[in-house]
C-alpha cells in the first residue's frame, strides 16, 4: 500500500522538520551577534516634584533620548522594543525601576532616536522617598526574533539629583 | 507506482527538500531577509510535493513480472494427502484386485 496521500504526508513531515531546523539554526546565529549600541540621555528639567495625597512621591520629568539601536537587527529580528528607565536604591528596595519612556522600533530604519520627552510617565515613587536621590536613567531592550527566544539587553546612561524640596 | 519507483520517490523528497532548506537558509542569510528564506522554502516544498506526490510515468520503468497463468498450469500443485486416507485407498485398489 503506498498512496499519494501518504507522500504526501511524509514530504509535510520532513518539510515541517527542517523548517524547524532552519528556525533553530536562524535563532542559534543570533547568539554570536554582539551589539553595539550608542545612546545618551540627559534630564534637561523638572517639570514638577511633589507629594501625592496618597502619600507617594511624584516627578514629572523632561529629557532627551538619543540613541543608535540599528546594531540590535540582525535578519532575525521582528522588532525591538527600547524603554527608558529610572533606577535608584532607598531603604525599601535595593533596586526601584520606574519606566519613563517607551518605545517599538519595528525596523533598521527607524532605529536612530532623537527624541525629546515630556514626562510620558510619571516618575512615582512606592513611599516618599525621592527628595534629593541620586537616580540613574537605565536604556533597556527586548530584541524580539522571528525565530526563538527574547533577547534583553540594558545600558546605563546617566545620572542625576532630584532636588531636596517639592517644587508645589 | 512500483517498488523502484517508491524507493525513488522517497529518495527524491528527503533530497529535494534538505535541498531546498540548505538553500533558503543561505539567500536568507545572505539578503539578511528572513522573510525570503521562508519564501524560497515554501517555493521548495512546492516543487518537492509537485515532483514527488503524484504517480508520474517516471516512477513505473520498473513493472514487476508476474509468472503467466499458463506456467502454473504445467505445474500443478503437488496433492497433499493423509496417512489414514492413504491406507484407505490402498485398501480400495486391494479390493478391486
Amino acid at each position: 500500500m503506498h498512496s499519494w496521500t501518504q507522500r504526501l504526508l511524509a514530504a509535510a513531515t520532513t518539510a515541517t522538520l527542517l523548517l524547524l531546523a532552519a528556525c533553530v539554526a536562524a535563532s542559534a546565529l543570533d547568539a554570536f551577534h554582539v551589539p553595539a549600541v550608542q545612546a545618551q540621555a540627559h534630564v534637561t528639567k523638572i517639570n514638577r516634584f511633589h507629594k501625592q495625597i496618597n502619600g507617594n512621591d511624584k516627578v514629572t520629568l523632561t529629557f532627551n533620548v538619543s540613541a543608535d539601536l540599528e546594531s540590535l537587527f540582525t535578519w532575525n529580528t521582528k522588532q525591538v522594543f527600547v524603554f527608558l528607565t529610572a533606577e535608584y536604591e532607598n531603604a525599601k528596595n535595593a533596586l526601584n525601576q520606574v519606566s519613563l519612556w517607551d518605545r517599538i522600533v519595528p525596523d533598521k530604519d527607524h532605529a536612530k532616536l532623537q527624541v525629546e520627552v515630556k514626562s510620558k510617565y510619571p516618575l512615582i515613587d512606592q513611599g516618599s522617598s525621592l527628595r534629593g536621590r541620586k537616580v540613574q536613567l537605565v536604556l533597556h531592550w527586548h530584541i524580539m526574533p522571528n525565530a526563538g527566544v527574547m533577547i534583553r539587553g540594558k545600558m546605563p546612561l546617566s545620572e542625576f539629583n532630584l532636588p531636596d524640596a517639592y517644587t508645589s | 507506482m512500483d517498488w523502484q519507483g517508491q524507493k525513488s520517490a522517497e529518495m527524491l523528497m528527503q533530497v529535494l527538500l534538505v535541498a531546498s532548506a540548505v538553500a533558503a537558509f543561505l539567500v536568507g542569510y545572505a539578503m539578511a531577509d528572513f522573510q525570503l528564506m521562508l519564501l524560497v522554502y515554501a517555493g521548495g516544498v512546492v516543487l518537492t510535493a509537485l515532483v514527488t506526490v503524484p504517480n508520474w510515468p517516471f516512477f513505473n520503468r520498473h513493472p514487476l513480472k508476474w509468472l503467466d497463468p499458463a506456467e502454473a498450469d504445467r505445474h500443478p500443485r503437488p496433492i497433499v494427502i493423509s496417512a489414514a486416507a492413504l491406507t484407505a485407498v490402498k485398501k480400495k485398489i486391494g479390493k478391486n484386485k
